[in-house]
């Protein structure tokens, strides 16, 4: 009977969806603020070259963090 | 001319009703920034506010689950949705007044289907709307939002979990101020939408509109308009119950809690369903913290909030219903609705009147 009233895809759509934007959008931001975190420590180790990676691996991550929320915000309300 | 003056007060109402909606749900979004220091009280409460103006104007999805699906429009009356408005608004004020966050659109819900059952019986209610789109993401929902927490809360720890706390913290607290005003947005495309929902099947119901038919523009804008103005004058003793009562938070708990929350509304309204923004965000709040640690969430707290979400729907329900048999008492005209309004109105000054003479309302500096 349940099963019935339920709009099960869609529910399971909505589960699927939450979870890979929830987690992905936590994870792109924590790779931002290790690199963040890195690039400090390397930069007062006095190592340039790993720091320089650091900084990159950080703003790449901002990026993919402003794009999740961007496309995450298109993608969900554009029905 | 009775009619009119009945759409009139439940179109008002309605609005009043997405005011304390706001006003109610501040906390939701805002509580988790404030508790961790991630932007001041006044600051946070604007910025969600202008979020929720805007979020109203993304989507109408869930206001077509409302206004065609959970009940049935050609048997509803503007006075059956008025009685199911001021069903909401009372449960509203009585666990405000108790500093419970519990779910307006819930309210909302059940004193709509409790006000059409009095008045038309069991036949008014879609149940494959009422089931599908609002008793089951209403249980999946917070779950989701407690395992999606969990989960990133894990992440950030195993991620950022050596580097110095300084750097880590005042990462996240910018990182609030994105995952806050998402989950705003994310309310106000939610929320709003109930009231629009609602508004919009009044209109059905009166004959000003077809069956099916959008929200006009000027529902959509007063509803956005409302909901922002109520989230604007915030809510602090429900503030206080989520951002420090249920979990002491750390930046990253409260980050993970705001994105795991904006997540599951907004892919939520993608599909219709009508959630309730307070049952998700307190269920990410949840979930970061018995992530970190079980004994973290103060589980008599979370308790009392669960008791809260469960009588939601019977509650409004019953206040719904009950508020039509007043209206009856006085006819099928517009005295009725006028009588229970200004009688609604004496009670609501009443309660704010002793909640002063208490000295109850709770300092923007104590949230």
């Amino acid at each position: 009977m349940i099963a019935t009233l339920v709009e099960g895809k869609e529910l399971l759509e909505t589960v699927v969806a939450s979870a890979v934007a929830g987690v992905g959008i936590t994870f792109v931001f924590s790779i931002a603020i290790w690199g963040v975190a890195r690039f400090a420590d390397l930069s007062r180790s006095e190592r340039p070259l790993a720091a320089g990676a650091a900084a990159v691996v950080a703003a790449l991550a901002l990026l993919a963090t402003a794009a999740v929320v961007v496309i995450g915000i298109l993608v969900m309300t554009g029905k | 001319m009775s009619s009119e003056i009945i759409l009139f007060i439940v179109v008002g109402t309605a609005l009043a009703f997405d005011f304390t909606n706001g006003f109610h749900d501040t906390a939701n979004v805002v509580a988790t920034s404030i508790s961790t220091g991630a932007a001041r009280p006044q600051v946070a409460i604007g910025m969600a506010a202008l979020l929720n103006f805007a979020g109203a104007f993304i989507s109408i999805s869930v206001a077509a689950t409302v206004a065609n699906d959970v009940v049935n429009a050609d048997v509803i009356t503007p006075t059956i949705v008025f009685a199911g408005l001021i069903g909401a608004i009372a449960w509203n004020l009585i666990t405000w007044s108790f500093g419970l966050p519990s779910s307006s659109s819930h309210a909302l819900i059940g004193g709509v289907v409790g006000s059409a059952v009095a008045a038309v019986g069991f036949d008014a209610v879609i149940a494959e709307g009422l089931v599908g789109k609002v008793l089951v993401p209403a249980i999946v929902a917070p779950i989701l939002a407690f395992g999606v927490a969990g989960l990133s809360i894990g992440l950030i720890y195993r991620v950022v979990g050596k580097q110095r706390p300084g750097t880590v913290t005042r990462g996240f607290k910018y990182g609030q101020i994105v995952s806050g005003g998402l989950l705003a947005l994310a309310h106000g495309t939610n929320d709003a939408q109930k009231t629009m929902g609602i508004i919009t099947l009044a209109l059905i119901a009166n004959g000003s509109l077809a069956a099916g038919a959008d929200p006009p523009f000027w529902v959509i804008a007063s509803a956005a308009a409302a909901i922002a103005l109520g989230t604007y004058s915030g809510g602090w003793r429900i503030i206080k119950t989520t951002g420090t009562r249920i979990i002491k938070m750390d930046a990253a708990q409260g980050f993970s809690s705001q994105g795991a929350g904006s997540a599951v509304i907004l892919a939520s309204t993608h599909f219709g369903f009508p959630l309730s923004t307070t049952h998700v965000i307190n269920g990410g709040i949840m979930g970061a913290g018995a992530a970190k640690r079980v004994s973290a969430v103060r589980w008599g707290v979370a308790g009392n909030i669960v008791t809260a979400w469960l009588l939601t729907l019977p509650a409004a329900a019953a206040i719904g219903a009950l508020t039509y048999g007043l209206t009856r008492i006085f006819g099928t005209g517009a005295l009725g609705p006028v009588v229970v309004t200004l009688a609604s109105l004496s009670l609501i000054v009443a309660l704010f009147a002793r909640r002063a003479e208490r000295g109850a309302p709770v300092a923007a500096s104590s949230g």
